[in-house]
């Protein structure tokens, strides 16, 4: 994946490669300027002014075109970087919305988060490093090669502690990265701790806990500072030895280099371009010592990012998709046949399962926890595909279906609302985000949401989510079925979407479902027996089959099973929070 | 994403009075560590100072030793007597320089890293405690994300300036003027020369200071708008799926991302011109020091020494000014997240412990008096006066219309909040007289929703006594009958409850706050009333577990549902700030009042509804 990257932006970072040996050569030619300027200028008998004159504007101008490249070196590096980044970080948010309910459930968010983000930066660190890396491995070469010209010896005294740098460059880039990491856990842990206090201050207040989290706190404060020392010793290390290296090579080129010209083997300007050669080594040598454990980290990092790009959606548009039939009456016609499934962790969840919903219809689907009501639900839009059987939506099977035709069909409304940082306008019209504002507050009224919308500060232009205004769980829960009918399916899903309305605003929404039901196949997922008698036919699940159906009244007056699982949803007693006194 | 330069908004950037609070508020917190810092400074500069004594020692080294020698070869002389001893003396010089820089450096790394990490550890926990002494009328004020953030990314700030920048800070503004002295001592004819160059450094440093900064934020911003794009992309991709929006929700995302992108290479383009500006400035004194320089050899206003010192000085001279221009921001945005600190720091507790306070007696007899109630001074009034007495034992439920004030009496009770006028007693004691430990001990506050802490459900049992031994623990839920629900599950009591307790449901998040009540063992216990019925299985054990927990205490109850409010042994009704009728359930049905009509309303309800 890195090298196919790297391949596809080849000409940006070959100029950027370019470039950084443009500085390289400027770089370079400096010292070796400044050594001619002493040993031919200042240095001969006579002064040569008119040569020392020349040898300064050559440094200008060597140093002129090392700047100017500088400056281009670095923006062409990181543009290629960031701009991989930026490429990688779309194909993986395209990935994540192509990819399979099955694999979302069993991958942890901010696993995903992580690959968008940190691995990613690790990624566009390393390429940055491409083109500074060979400029900086070919300044180390060309000053080698130099200084060999020069004075051998010499060379061997100024550059050969120097490859320590390289080494203690890595080694330092490679123990100090899991402390930075430890640091930033610590203080994640941190901030969790002040997070729940602050967001639980009235249990914390209510129970007397400060004492209790004061603890907690000192405990992760004690890890942060633990870990920042550990970088620090890390730090502490590392760096004066880094930096004492050159001075090692600085000490040997005055020792042999002065002996050498007292007894007239060695040129002042040589001696100096030394000095300044040593230093200028400095930089790129600890640089290949890093891109050394940048390099690994980045692979890591590649092969996590990868990993989520190649793998392959598994519910996908078939080869040869077969229309849903879009005209006639009786659209919404739902049939199950011999369905079995099970969840990838090998839960069996419907166990031949045969049901028929026919178009325009209502049921409600009742059963204990684990009795596979919400599994019918996921099947008709084709969250999942089943393990042996069909699903038939008006006589299609939803596998030959093409994948958004039949999901704009069906609609269907979660017990757990997402709704999106936007504003309750856009979040309504999701479906079709140029709905007209009349269809838009119509859905709304038939959700029971318009009432609480218009008394919101915008209104309908209210922002929602992290940065806005914050609503109770039923006033999302209805904004989320206001979704779904604006989508107008032939197929609507309820599957425990009134499940926090309050009790006693629920039957405002009941009566308005009853005009959203009118004409339209309907599955109500639900446990209060007023939502379920709404419907024409209840439908009794029992591990993955049907156990009864009928009528609501005829279940109760006939079906033990049923009335035990009604029984198990006591809700006697509910005070009706709106009755004034 | 962390490793973005940190940038400071223009709103929250110090002018000179704040910087000049707030340096010295700092400094008064280092206190402690003033011999430290001293300290720290002190081989700072000893470990600058050495970097400069290389170039010096080889301007020595040429100065006495090898030019004489190297003219006197040339000139075809014999060696002056002492060059080698020169030479060797300053090369055993050298060696000693790199080796007090080695030492210096790392004790400056050190010492710096032990008083800035000491410092930071003092602050969270000091913040922290202070957080936790503000009573509610803060946290009423205050949004939650706004209070967290000061415990988080301004002491990350901080963190991160400790970290990484205060060394070089400290080190590059050192070397710069060390440097500078060094220089203009040695030859201040020739660094007149290399001074020229300087106002373009200046100008061009602060000009990428003001740029950097706005680029920073901008970045910052961006990463934070595609980071939530992503994350909201992650999260909701099952509402994506199913209205099939996968494409719009990519090309969305795609812009943020772009728009992210056109940042960073704001940022770089910033970067990119400043850096040859820089490097420039490196030859351009070489450059003067070479040819100016020679001339002056020539003439011999400097020595060849003199030159090569300043070759080597100033050709590493200006990246530490780089540096300090990126630090300067980083300063800049620490000194702001200071003094935010230091605001809060400031704010007021409310509800504070008088000195001379008393242990609370360990009775659960209540009086309120007189009780006027507001929450912020000049808003609406909540209380108007009221007037209760509760008896030790005995089991009162508040009920009302929502806002009527009953969830507020019943905070006073607890002392979330001070009444305005009036006052309220426990055992003849004034709460404002008692200890805030006694009265946390005597009265718990059970919420309407189970709050979890990241931890086991042991922890969190015991979240208040965390000593409690698991001995305790068991006879707390063994005593409400839950130990066995919560021995079912597969680790038990040391399942670990994450995320603020999403593997428990909502029913078994209340169980475990009941049980961490009974664990505490107050006398009284004011009770919320959970409003939407909780998942059914747990509710009939929510019921059963109450029971005990109230047996034997004083309790109030925010009643939402009349079942409670018939089983109590009192009914008080609060409306409009009042408590308007109190007495037995039997006997305000039978006083046809509004307790009586809401009970004709709610019986009547039932019958339609089934």
């Amino acid at each position: 994946m890195l090298r196919e990257r790297v391949s596809e932006q080849r000409k940006g970072i070959a100029v950027g490669v370019l470039v950084g040996l443009m500085w390289t050569a400027g770089k370079v030619t400096v010292p070796w300027v400044v050594k001619q300027g002493i040993d031919n200028g200042i240095e001969v008998d006579p002064p040569d002014l008119g040569s020392i004159r020349l040898w300064g504007l050559m440094i200008l101008a060597a140093g002129t075109v090392s700047a100017g490249f500088a400056g281009a070196r670095r923006y062409m590096a990181f543009r290629e970087a960031r701009f991989a980044e930026a490429t990688l970080r779309d194909q993986i948010f395209a990935q994540i919305q192509r990819l399979h309910f099955a694999y979302h459930d069993h991958t942890q968010a901010g696993q995903l988060m992580s690959r968008g983000a940190t691995d990613l930066q690790q990624v566009q660190a390393f390429v940055v490093m491409i083109p500074m890396t060979i400029s900086n491995a070919m300044t180390v070469i060309a000053v080698t090669v130099l200084l060999v010209l020069l004075d051998p010896i010499l060379t061997l005294f100024a550059l050969g502690a120097l490859p320590l740098v390289n080494i203690m460059g890595k080694r330092f880039s490679t123990r100090l990265f899991p402390s930075v990491m430890g640091i930033q856990e610590e203080s994640a842990q941190l901030a969790a701790v002040v997070d729940e206090t602050v967001s639980g201050i009235r249990v914390v207040k209510g129970f007397g806990a400060e004492d209790a989290q004061a603890a907690r706190l000192k405990t992760e404060a004690d890890d942060v500072f633990g870990m920042a020392m550990d970088a620090s010793r890390t730090r502490a290390t590392y760096l004066p030895a880094i930096e004492l290296i050159p001075n090692i090579g600085l000490i040997a080129v005055l020792a042999y280099g002065g002996h050498q010209i007292l007894s007239g083997e060695l040129t002042l300007g040589t001696l100096v371009s030394f000095n300044l050669y040593v230093v200028l080594l400095i930089q790129p040598l600890r640089m290949l010592g890093m891109i050394i454990a940048q390099a690994q980290r980045a692979a890591a990092a590649a092969d996590r990012v990868a990993e989520v790009l190649s793998t392959a959606p598994r519910i996908a548009d078939p080869a040869h998709p077969t229309p849903l039939p879009s005209k006639g009456p009786g659209l919404g016609h739902v049939t199950f046949e011999g369905v079995h499934f099970s969840y990838s962790d090998g839960t069996k969840v419907l166990d031949g399962l045969d049901l028929d919903i026919s178009a325009g219809e209502s049921i409600t689907l009742v059963g204990a926890t684990g009795s596979g009501k919400s599994t019918v639900a996921r099947l008709i839009p084709r969250f999942y595909d089943v393990r042996q059987g069909r699903v038939l939506l008006d006589g299609v099977d939803v596998r030959q279906a093409p994948l958004t035709e039949l999901r704009r069909s069906v609609g269907i409304v979660f017990e757990e609302t997402f709704l999106f940082s936007d504003t309750i306008g856009a979040n309504i019209a999701f479906a079709d985000p140029d709905a007209p504002r009349e269809q838009i507050e119509r859905a709304a009224r038939l959700s029971g949401a318009h009432d609480f919308i218009v008394d919101l500060p915008d209104g309908y232009a209210t922002e929602i989510g992290e940065r806005g205004f914050s609503l109770s769980g039923g006033q999302r829960q209805r904004i989320a079925i206001a979704r779904a009918i604006l989508a107008d399916p032939r197929v609507l899903i309820l599957d425990d979407a009134t499940s926090s309305v309050d009790p006693t605003k629920e039957h405002e929404i009941r009566d308005a479902l009853g005009e959203v039901m009118e004409g339209r196949t309907t599955i109500v997922i639900a446990h209060r027996p007023a939502t379920i008698a709404l419907a024409d036919r209840v439908v009794l699940l029992d591990r993955g089959r049907i156990a009864a159906e009928g009528t609501h009244d005829e279940l109760l007056a006939t079906n033990a099973a049923y009335r035990q699982v009604l029984a198990a949803i006591d809700r006697a007693g509910e005070l009706p929070e709106e009755v004034r006194l | 994403m962390r490793g973005v330069p940190s940038g400071v908004d223009e709103e929250d950037r110090l002018d000179a009075e704040q910087a000049k609070h707030v340096i010295r508020r700092a400094a008064q917190m280092m206190q402690p560590y003033r011999s430290k810092v001293r300290l720290a400074v002190g081989f700072i500069a000893l470990y600058t100072a050495s970097i400069l004594a290389g170039p010096y020692l080889v301007k020595w080294a040429i100065d006495k030793s090898l030019k004489p020698g190297y003219d006197a070869l040339q000139r075809g002389d014999g060696l002056p007597d002492d060059v080698f001893r020169v030479l060797n003396t300053t090369i055993g010089l050298y060696v000693v320089v790199a080796i007090v820089a080695y030492f210096a450096q790392r004790m400056a790394i050190m010492t710096l890293a032990r008083v800035g990490e000491n410092f930071l550890r003092d602050l969270r926990t000091r913040v922290f405690a202070h957080l936790q002494r503000l009573s509610m009328p803060f946290y009423d004020r205050e949004k939650a994300g706004v209070i967290i953030s000061r415990m988080t990314s301004d002491i990350d700030t901080m963190q991160e300036l400790v970290q990484q920048g205060l060394m070089n800070f400290v080190s590059a503004a050192l070397l710069l003027v060390f440097a500078l002295g060094m220089l203009t001592l040695v030859s201040w004819q020739l660094m007149l020369v290399c001074a020229l160059i300087v106002p373009v450094v200046v100008v061009a440093s602060i000009k990428f200071q003001r740029d950097s900064n706005r680029a920073y934020l901008t970045v910052r911003d961006r990463i934070g708008n595609t980071l939530s794009g992503l994350q909201e992309g992650i999260a909701g991709v099952r509402v994506i799926q199913a209205y099939g929006r996968q494409e719009i929700q990519t090309g969305r995302f795609a812009t943020g991302n772009r728009e992210l992108y056109e940042a960073h290479m704001d940022s770089v383009r910033v970067q990119s011109w400043y850096v040859p500006i820089i490097e420039f400035a490196g030859h351009f004194t070489t450059a003067a020091a070479i040819g100016v320089g020679g001339y002056m050899v020539t003439e011999d206003i400097v020595t060849t020494g003199t030159v090569a010192f300043f070759v080597l000085t100033l050709s590493n001279l200006f990246e530490p000014i780089q540096q300090l221009s990126q630090l300067f921001n980083q300063l800049q945005s620490a000194g702001a997240a200071l003094q935010k600190i230091f605001v809060l720091l400031d704010t007021d507790v409310d509800v504070s412990e008088r000195p001379g306070a008393v242990d609370l007696p360990p009775t659960g007899d209540i009086e309120v008096r007189d009780v006027v109630f507001r929450y912020s001074s000049g808003g609406d009034t909540v209380l108007a006066g009221v007037n209760l007495t509760i008896a030790e034992g005995e089991r009162l439920a508040l009920v009302g219309p929502t806002g009527a004030g009953k969830s507020t009496l019943a905070k006073l009770i607890a002392r979330m909040y001070d009444p305005v006028e009036g006052t309220v007693s426990l055992g003849g004691v004034n709460l404002r007289d008692a200890t805030l430990r006694s009265l946390r001990q005597r009265v718990v506050v059970v919420p309407q929703e189970g709050f979890l802490f990241h931890g086991t459900i042991r922890d969190n049992i015991r979240l208040v006594r965390p000593e409690a031994s698991p001995a305790d623990v068991n006879a707390a839920l063994d005593a409400l009958g839950l130990r066995e629900r919560f021995e079912e599950l597969e680790d038990g009591l040391e399942t670990e409850v994450n995320e603020r307790g999403s593997r428990l449901s909502a029913g078994e998040k209340q169980l475990v706050s009941l049980a961490r009540a009974a664990l505490v063992d107050p006398a009284v216990l004011v009770l919320d009333e959970a409003t939407s019925s909780l998942d059914p299985g747990t509710e009939q054990l929510i019921e059963s577990a109450l029971e005990v927990l109230m047996d034997g205490r004083t309790v109030i109850v925010i009643a939402h549902r009349l079942s409670t409010s018939e089983r109590a042994d009192r009914v008080g009704v609060v409306t409009e700030g009042t408590l308007r009728e109190l007495g037995t359930h039997d006997d305000l049905v039978a006083a046809g009042g509004h307790y009586a009509a809401l009970y004709a309303t709610w019986t009547g309800g039932l019958t339609s509804a089934s």
